[in-house]
């Protein structure tokens, strides 16, 4: 699946919380409408990052998986 | 004849059960049948809720273990700052064991049980650590204003501290942290390894936006 993204952050090979800090941090700098799309390898940044949308009311767009890359598109509030 | 409990209840008679065995002696010391006798059901009834004793002792484990919506929580609510971020990450991580001395015990008996699953399973809890650590004090995402530091040295010392800390608070029976709060020791330990890598604790250290 191809989505359009304004902002790519590449957080393999890191452990919670760095993915979702690295995603606070990129998120802060778009704007309204703006998509970030995350890459990680951290199986658990799938629950990670739907509490993170939970709570911060930016919306996860998509969520797939390519032989253990998850790869997030979220979009700013 | 032991009392009739639901499903689920059963399924936490028997993670409580475990949990204390596997704490006071480690995995290999005990057996399915010693499970069972301490908590008063059959193997039959236990097999019905856990394929192995594995597979036990890994619900036992995530029964336990912090929440990960606690650590993105704690995230979403920072200030962002290295300190405010380690200072949140470490009090999540230092209560759960406050919660649950027995998931220490655990991991002191898995690091001499050389089960290796179970260790990954304690090297994922620290790598939360190691990773933020080592992210935060070197490359492109490092701080402003520090000299360099070695990241990986930096993450073996706070652990080497904080599970020292807790091992003392928790696990020792004559322990000089016994009245010592557990904020106040969390403080203590994050306070004295910010100024180790050259940090002022409570100062706020914004990273460049580089991203």
């Amino acid at each position: 699946m191809s989505m359009s993204f304004d902002i790519e952050v590449d957080a393999a090979g890191l452990n919670c919380p760095v993915p979702v800090l690295r995603a606070k941090k990129a998120i802060s700098g778009l704007n309204s409408g703006q998509v970030m799309r995350l890459l990680s390898t951290d199986p658990g940044s799938i629950k990670d990052f739907e509490a993170f949308c939970r709570q911060t009311g930016h919306a996860l767009l998509a969520q797939e998986e390519h032989e253990g890359t998850f790869v997030f598109y979220i979009r700013h509030h | 004849m032991t009392k009739r409990l639901s499903g689920p209840e059963r399924r936490a008679s028997i993670i409580q059960a475990a949990k204390r065995l596997f704490a006071e002696h480690g995995f290999h010391a005990i057996s399915v049948d010693e499970i069972v006798k301490a908590v008063g059901v059959s193997p039959a009834v236990l097999y019905r809720h856990f394929e192995s004793k594995d597979a036990l002792y890994e619900a036992v484990l995530s029964e336990f273990a912090s929440r990960r919506e606690d650590y993105v929580d704690t995230i979403v609510k920072s200030d962002d700052s290295f300190a405010g971020v380690l200072r949140g990450i470490t009090r999540i991580y230092a209560r759960s064991i406050a919660g649950e001395p027995d998931l220490l015990r655990m991991e002191l008996h898995a690091l001499l049980d050389g089960r290796g699953a179970t260790q990954v399973f304690f090297k994922y809890r620290w790598k939360t650590f190691t990773d933020f650590i080592e992210f935060s004090l070197e490359g492109p995402h490092a701080e402003a204003n520090r000299s360099p530091v070695d990241g990986r040295t930096a993450g073996l010392m706070f652990l080497g501290m904080l599970r020292e800390a807790l091992t003392d608070k928790y696990l020792k029976t004559e322990s000089r942290l016994r009245n010592t709060a557990l904020d106040e020791l969390v403080d203590a330990v994050v306070d004295f390894f910010l100024a180790a890598v050259g940090m002022t604790p409570g100062a706020q250290h914004k990273g460049d936006d580089d991203e």
